[in-house]
């Protein structure tokens, strides 16, 4: 019995009115299974991206349904749908989207603090985690002072902090080289392995087959391919 | 708290900005306002020092420095009118003053019988008994530089009559650019050339126990033929004149309130822009999960610092800066309740533009965070 953990059934999005209006998605239907990597790919304006917003509750679906943990989102109001990113889901951006004026333990101690940490641990949990990344060296670092890889490294810090199972990213490497990027590809495969997470990347980067057990390809807000990687 | 407080510190550049944004609001509203008091106060400020009741003018007088004789008779019957328990003398006029050097000058001639009121400034009051003669000239000390006198007493002429300037005053600056002198109504007389009982204004005293509206009512029916104001009615009617019926009063009118409207734009758009700067972060915030009161406590922290902030070192710019003003205009005047009036509305502005950056902050679409 397949496990409806983090899916869609049937959703259409579009944007726009008239003349200008855009279907990023077609009755689209796909499962993540709990504790694996997919791999979502496509060409630009496919809708890699709405995919991404509808399960992480940042977007409601025209029609359809959006499941997390058996639950379907789309039906609570924006208050159940901010619990349950706070709870539940956690993101990396292409832009990283690092909280400019803090050091990078205190933005990973912010993540923390919003999944409800406790004050006196949030530091050392933050610490451990940067640790981990390889960042001990930086830990009062503004995000300025900061490469690429260690920035998106801070991001995927704070989106672990406080443990949420599911990790959506939108082209996590694309701003960065490669050694940087296999690093982040790295880190989110044992994410998968060890800590059990169910991890969404959309990318252009082919280079993430590697690292994924499923490849999801769209085109014009449609699945059009979807491989088991072996 | 932390993120609002290290927004700050980070952005030093930006707060600093808002903060000076909020100060100079600060100042703009406080000053023009204390034009706008000191203005208004100064055009009545000799009605308001004596303490009769009702004062009688000449018909259709619009304000003090712009009296029109009475005649004589208007006094007695005035004077007959039950409740009224004492009258006195009030003239004002513009004369020719030459000073001791030689010099010529259009002065302010206020005359007033001793009994007008204690804050009155005339000779032979209780606070000037030292002045030894009644019909002694007083000046106020700021339009020391137009007068000219070095040393007091000083022997000047006002329109031909010989006047023996005696003494410095102080609080009562005019405001119409020109100086006042102040003297006996009897000297005043004399210098204006008024026949021994006409008038310019008659002031009256009601008695106790008599209301100062059916005395009013019943001078009215006696004397038809000019106006009979109270006390507060003719300063008031003073300060509109001055106000709106005049370009200098209608410019400061203007400037307070343009000073006002534009101050509170200003507090408003700086905390607006100062949110604005930030709401990608909002968006992040909201993204990652963060409740709407959290998001909203870090805007509104970030506001109310910046406010604080800016409204402390507003005040104490503007403090100074109407002090140093007042040297040089006299008039100029902050009342306690100024500063306070200017910074409710500017607190209630930031707040609004707390909320509404709040707002902003809280309906950002969480969805903009995958837009690189
Ligand atoms: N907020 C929006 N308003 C209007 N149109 C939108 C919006 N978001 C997405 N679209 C449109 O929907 C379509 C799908 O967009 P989406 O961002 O999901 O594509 P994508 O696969 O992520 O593309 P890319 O690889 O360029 O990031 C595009 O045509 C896009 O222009
Ligand atoms: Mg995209």
């Amino acid at each position: 019995m397949p496990d409806h953990f983090l899916g869609v059934e049937g959703v259409s999005v579009s944007f726009g009115k008239g003349e200008a209006r855009v279907r990023a998605l077609r009755a689209v239907s796909l499962l993540f299974e709990r504790g694996t990597f997919s791999l979502v790919m496509g060409p630009s304006g496919s809708g890699k991206t709405t995919l991404l917003s509808l399960l992480g509750c940042l977007l409601s679906p025209d029609e359809g349904t959006v499941l997390v943990e058996d639950v379907a989102v789309n039906r609570l109001r924006e208050v159940e749908r901010t619990a349950i990113r706070r709870k539940k889901i956690s993101f990396v951006f292409q832009a990283f989207r690092l909280f400019h004026s803090l050091s990078a333990i205190d933005n990973v101690a912010l993540g923390f603090r919003l999944r409800g940490g406790r004050q006196s641990e949030r530091m050392v949990m933050a610490r451990d985690l940067l640790n981990r990344f390889g960042l001990g060296a930086k830990l009062h670092q503004r995000p300025n002072g900061l490469s690429p890889g260690e920035k998106q490294r801070v991001a995927i810090a704070r989106a672990l902090a406080g443990n949420p199972p599911v990790l959506l990213a939108d082209e996590p490497t694309a701003s960065m080289d490669y050694q940087a990027g296999r690093n982040i590809c790295q880190i989110l495969r044992s994410q998968v392995d060890e800590g059990g997470k169910t991890i969404v990347v959309v990318s252009h980067d082919p280079r993430w087959r590697e690292f994924a057990d499923r490849t999801v390809v769209l085109r014009d807000g449609q699945v059009e391919q979807e491989v088991k990687n072996p | 708290m932390k993120l609002a407080w290290q927004n700050i510190i980070h952005d030093r550049v930006r707060f600093l900005c808002s903060v000076l944004g909020v100060s100079f609001a600060v100042v703009l509203m406080v000053f023009q306002g204390s034009l706008l008091v000191g203005f208004l106060q100064a055009a009545s400020r000799l009605i308001d020092a004596s303490d009769f009741d009702i004062w009688i003018t000449a018909r259709g007088v619009p304000a003090f420095e712009f009296g029109a004789t009475l005649e004589s008779r208007v006094r007695e019957i005035a004077a007959g009118v039950p409740g009224v328990v004492e009258t006195g003398r009030v003239s004002m006029a513009f004369a020719v003053y030459r000073k001791p050097n030689g010099k010529q000058q259009i002065i302010g001639l206020v005359g007033a019988d001793p009994n007008i009121g204690k804050r009155f400034p005339v000779p032979g009051l209780p606070g000037l008994a030292e002045v030894p003669s009644p019909d002694a000239v007083l000046y106020d000390e700021s339009n020391r530089d137009q007068i000219e006198v070095t040393a007091l007493p000083a022997e000047v002429e006002i329109n031909r009559h010989r006047a023996i300037i005696e003494r410095q005053i102080k609080g009562f600056g005019s405001f119409l650019g020109l100086s006042y002198l102040f003297t006996s109504y009897r000297n005043a007389a004399r210098y204006l050339g008024f026949g021994p009982e006409e008038a310019m204004y008659i002031l009256l005293r009601v008695g106790s126990g008599y209301s100062v509206s059916d005395v009013q009512q019943s001078l009215r029916r006696r004397l038809p033929e000019v106006d009979v104001l109270t006390r507060q009615e003719f300063a008031h009617k003073s300060r509109v004149y001055w106000m709106i019926k005049t370009g200098a009063g209608g410019a400061i009118l203007t400037g307070a309130v343009l000073g006002f409207l534009v101050g509170l734009v200003v507090v408003s758009q700086t905390i607006y822009a100062n949110t604005m700067e930030n709401i990608e972060e909002y968006a992040t915030l909201k993204a990652l999960g963060a409740s709407r009161t959290f998001v909203a406590r870090i805007v509104i922290t970030q506001a109310l610092i910046c406010s604080t902030v800016g409204g402390i070192l507003g005040l104490l710019v503007v403090v100074p800066l109407v002090d140093y003003a007042r040297s040089l205009i006299s008039w100029v005047y902050t009342p306690w309740w100024l500063p306070v009036a200017m910074v409710v509305p500017s607190l209630l502005m930031c707040s609004l533009a707390s909320i509404a950056s709040v707002r902003s902050a809280l309906t950002v679409e969480p969805g903009r965070v995958f837009r690189a």
